[in-house]
């Protein structure tokens, strides 16, 4: 069941409220408010039962009605509290909720990628996080850290991965255990548009947004990141020359499918077979599972190709954690839900297990949290749409070889105006990857960087 | 005993206490409307333009910081290419919305089953926007879209509808058309039923044909009524966010980002200084942009 958010509200909160929402219209803007900013919660195990009230927001949709069960599972063990557990367009509404104070949730899931934006409206959780962090995938541990403060309880891991038909490939003679390099993935391309004229196999995102989160990914893979440890701009570097000179090659040779994720030229090319290489996030699994007809079970997941022989063959693309802003009524109490829900057994079990929603599991990504990614304890079962393949043990083995290191910079979000859609202008062939690279750059360190 | 003088002063006295009663009745009625717009409109308003003097980003001090964000949007070439794309879509949305719409009216005004058609018209502006937006994302779909299958069926060649900058203002000024276009020609339904018939009967009579009469008296007749669903365009198209938002996410290559889109990226990066500045800067442009058009029609009206 689907609550209301019931929590009273202060009139200049009403007020401030109403700036917010007209300055999204288009005409005033809001007040400034007390925030705190990045207050330590406090931490120590709460002694007396848990007790009390709190306004959770999980994005609509599947999802939520997983966390539901799963937040069912930890009032089940502190039968004092009660949780309004509310499915919110949660992009869209935080940030507004949290610069306006009104009606402000006690926890919510977030996007990494937009992490950092809000981070200052954030708790820090350092000091509870610390006796985790050993067992947190480093790659999530720097994505969740800003400037030096945990600001969010690290949930999932999107590790890339490749998912390619097999039916198609072997019909063209390609061994699927030969992919190992991206100039391999290229010579079985052509291999395939050989046989296949009508062709195009490679996957080429068309969208701005997730462009930028893509080729992030092939940088990752490689150890890079738009940013250096000591935050100077680092996107004109060879990770990223790299990953778009071989995009521009999959263009220029005509060996790519350009189209926005499960748009409806990207799931007609797929079903129809003229695109086969969809090098992606773990989260494409949905796609086969839900949204593909023809195609479904001829889809099987590997491990993203090396950039170099021998190199990593990981990277993420994308993720979620949960936040506690600072104008939470009950922070730790929410603090107490995540710390169930991400480093318990039960509460990770219960999220990723089979269940009425997803029978199978939660296949779309793993958890964060290194003891859950026993390859031979699997969470989630086999995947029909993908032949019965064991997913866990492709994305666990994966998982763990994400580099770490990795930071996102506040201004990621902006810079898709800049960087993701040069991309695209890459991808139209207006633009080649230096000039793609040495634009960005200049836009993202003048409009988003200040001088250096 | 009191005299005539006393009388008369006595009277002047009670009707000046009725006249400061009835006098203070029309604030009693209007206060609340007041109250309400002054903490939900004007304050609102004046804490935008306070705010587009800071550099606040939702947390902490504000810090003034003059007219830099201003200074900041009037040098960037992403604002004015927002405007610019805003101002594109303008002119393909309000003229060809206001033909569109005065001519639907004409037709329905006599027609038979007006209110069947009145429903009909205004189903778009009911229908949610996301599922509308999802089978204008299928219908224009470059290689596997209806439109498209429709014109190379004809033998013209298929058009990157939602890939390339130019079309994609074009698809995303349809859907607008499609939706509001209803809307305005319930509007000027109303307007046309004000005018008399006694009007064209004489017209009728003096000779006048159907494209005089329409030209010479439906027009003039409803000027107000014009004017006033360009202005409702105006605000429409400079705020338009949903649209573009849903069906092309403002691009290919910021091709769709209009100004609406743009003010929303500085509200989720918490940019609200330099969102505040833009939304005034916008309703400054809105403003210039409603009187112009009110004037150009005003001075029709009245010659």
């Amino acid at each position: 069941m689907i609550n209301s958010v019931s929590s009273p509200v202060s009139r200049r909160t009403v007020l401030r409220g109403a700036g917010a929402a007209l300055v999204a219209g288009g005409l005033g803007a809001c007040a400034p408010g007390n925030t705190t900013g990045s207050d330590p919660l406090p931490t120590g195990k709460a002694t007396t039962a848990l007790s009390g009230e709190l306004t959770i927001w999980d994005r609509t949709g599947d999802l939520y009605k997983v966390f539901d069960k799963a937040i069912a599972s930890f009032t089940a063990k502190h039968p004092q509290v009660k949780v309004n557990h509310l499915a919110v367009d949660i992009n869209a509404k935080l940030p507004a909720t949290l610069i306006s104070g009104a009606g402000v949730p006690d926890g919510a899931f977030y996007d990494d990628s937009l992490l950092t934006g809000v981070a200052p409206h954030l708790h820090d959780l350092s000091q509870l996080i610390e006796q985790y962090k050993p067992d947190i995938a480093p790659y999530k541990l720097g994505v969740v850290t800003v400037d030096g403060k945990v600001v969010a309880v690290p949930w999932d891991l999107d590790p890339g991965l490749l998912f390619y038909r097999e039916d198609i490939v072997t019909q063209a003679g390609v061994d699927p255990a030969s992919l190992t390099t991206y100039d391999a993935l290229l010579g079985a391309a052509r291999t395939v548009r050989d046989k296949f004229p009508q062709a195009r196999p490679i996957h080429l995102e068309n969208d701005q947004f997730l462009a930028q989160l893509w080729i992030d990914m092939f940088a990752n893979q490689q150890g890079g990141a738009m940013i250096d440890a000591q935050g100077k701009l680092s996107i004109d570097s060879d990770p990223y020359r790299k990953a778009l000179t071989w995009l521009d090659t999959v263009r220029s040779e005509g060996l790519g499918t350009l189209a926005k994720y499960t748009q409806p030229t990207d799931l007609q090319t797929q079903d129809k077979g003229t695109q086969v290489f969809v090098p992606w996030a773990q989260w494409f699994v949905f796609a086969p599972q839900q949204l593909l007809k023809a195609s479904k079970g001829k889809w099987r997941a590997a491990a993203l190709p090396a950039w170099q022989a021998g190199g990593p063959r990981a990277g993420v693309m994308g993720g979620s954690s949960f936040v506690i802003p600072a104008k939470a009524k009950n922070p730790e109490l929410a603090w107490r839900l995540y710390e169930h829900l991400v480093f318990s057994k039960e509460g990770y079990t219960t999220v990723y297990g089979p269940n009425t929603v997803y029978p199978g599991g939660l296949n779309t990504s793993i958890p964060s949290y290194l003891p859950a990614l026993d390859p031979d304890t699997p969470l989630f079962r086999p995947i029909d749409a993908l032949g019965g393949q064991d997913l866990w043990k492709v994305a666990v083995e994966a998982g763990k070889q994400v580099p770490g290191g990795y930071a996102i910079p506040t201004w990621w979000g902006k810079a898709v105006d800049y960087f993701g859609v040069n991309v695209q202008k890459m991808l139209a062939g207006r633009l080649s990857p230096d000039e793609v690279l040495k634009t960005s750059a200049t836009q993202i360190q003048k409009n988003l960087m200040g001088p250096s | 005993m009191v005299t005539v003088t006393e009388a008369m002063a006595a009277r002047r006295e009670a009707r000046t206490a009725g006249r400061r009663r009835v006098k203070a009745a029309p604030y009693l009625f209007v206060a609340p409307f007041v109250l309400v717009f002054a903490a939900f409109s004007a304050y609102p308003i004046f804490f935008a333009l306070q705010l587009s003097f800071t550099n606040w980003h939702g947390a902490g001090a504000l810090r003034v910081v003059g007219f830099a964000n201003y200074r900041y949007l009037l040098a960037s070439p992403d604002f004015w290419q927002s405007m610019a794309t805003s101002g594109v879509l303008w002119l393909l949305v309000v003229p060809a919305q206001v033909l569109l719409a005065l001519t639907i009216a004409v037709a329905l005004r006599k027609a038979r089953f007006r209110g069947l058609f009145s429903a009909a018209l205004i189903a778009p502006f009911v229908t949610p926007l996301v599922a509308m937006a999802q089978v204008w994302i299928i219908l224009f779909d470059k290689d596997f879209g209806a439109v498209n299958h429709g014109l190379t069926s004809l033998g013209l060649p298929a058009v990157g509808w939602l890939t390339t900058s130019v079309w994609a203002k074009v698809t995303v000024a349809l859907l607008v058309l499609w939706r509001t276009t209803g809307y305005a020609v319930i509007l000027l339904l109303a307007g046309l039923s004000t005018i008399p018939s006694d009007v064209y009967e004489a017209a009728r009579i003096d000779g006048a044909g159907a494209w005089h009469q329409f030209w010479s008296i439906t027009v003039p007749l409803v000027t107000r009524t014009l004017s006033f669903v360009v202005v409702i365009g105006t605000l429409t198209v400079f705020q338009l966010f949903a649209e573009p938002y849903v069906v092309t996410g403002g691009g290919p290559f910021n091709g769709t980002r209009t100004a609406g889109l743009y003010l929303y990226k500085h509200i989720t990066n918490s940019d609200l200084g330099l969102g505040a500045a833009n939304s005034m800067l916008l309703v400054l442009m809105v403003l210039a942009l409603s009187v112009a058009s009110i004037r150009l029609l005003r001075s029709r009206e009245d010659s």
